[in-house]
């Protein structure tokens, strides 16, 4: 549905959410896409110089080891992990589980996310952390 | 969500068209697919090949170009671009519109359209990719 909301609803102005803590706080989870977007064009990069071959690859990894490139991933490392806190706790109120009756605990949810989170981690080191 | 109760008043059912949305399940459901990944996925993906990788801090060899060619051109592979390009893209088009909206920046029927149409075509080439490296 299309939201031309001008016809019931008083324009707000574009700094509404600036006005309340809760409010740029959701503005900034909204923007933890930006450094997403980010990072996915720079793997779509990698993926070309792959097929490029070795030359290429290389080439994208001294790209990827520019400064302003790490900052930026590192920003987006830090966004995915805020994602993430405000993310997992969302599955217990959309997706309440209960076990033989009793509803599990909404920490023993989110914690099971975060083991989640351990688990692929652990998985790329058992994969790249060794030769 | 409490979030579509909440910010999208404009979507509620006195709506003076009667429009039914009927691909908008799609779009959440994709958008929550994709938040999943970016959440569970994304931290260490972006920390093993943006951050480790070009600071030279993984042993020599692991991700070189014949081993990290083995590992994309592969249907691991093909399901890894679809955990960690895709979806995550469609949740980025999701949240991109949505906060396009709420600071009043386009308008929404073209930005849904732009949105969503380019997550599909970046999807599109970047599954491309890996079966141009299956097949080459």
């Amino acid at each position: 549905m299309d939201k031309s909301s001008s016809q019931r609803l008083p324009p707000l102005k574009r700094n509404w959410w600036l006005k309340h803590r809760f409010f740029k706080l959701y503005m900034l989870r909204e923007a933890t896409v930006l450094p997403l977007v980010f990072f996915t064009l720079c793997l779509l990069a990698g993926m070309v110089a792959l097929l490029q071959g070795a030359e290429s690859w290389q080439g994208w990894i001294a790209f990827m080891g520019s400064p302003i490139v790490l900052v930026l991933n590192l920003l987006a490392l830090a966004a995915s992990l805020f994602h993430a806190a405000t993310f997992f706790v969302l599955f217990p109120r959309v997706m309440p589980l209960r076990i033989a009756g009793h509803s599990l605990p909404d920490q023993a949810i989110v914690a099971g996310q975060w083991a989640g989170v351990v688990a692929v981690a652990l998985l790329f080191f058992w994969l790249f952390g060794r030769a | 969500m409490e979030k579509l109760a909440m910010n999208k008043p404009s979507m509620g059912k006195n709506s003076a068209q009667h429009k039914q949305a009927f691909d908008e399940p799609l779009w959440w459901g994709l958008f929550s697919a994709g938040g999943v990944c970016f959440a569970v996925f994304l931290p260490a993906v972006i920390l093993f090949i943006a951050v480790l990788l070009p600071l030279g801090l993984l042993p020599a060899e692991v991700l070189s170009y014949e081993r990290a060619s083995a590992l994309l051109f592969s249907v691991p592979g093909f399901l890894f671009v679809g955990a960690v390009v895709c979806l995550p893209l469609f949740h980025a088009a999701h949240r991109l519109r949505h906060g396009m909206f709420d600071i009043s920046v386009g308008n929404d029927a073209l930005n849904k359209k732009l949105m969503y149409g380019g997550a599909a075509l970046v999807s599109i080439v970047a599954l491309g990719l890996v079966v141009a490296g299956m097949l080459g």
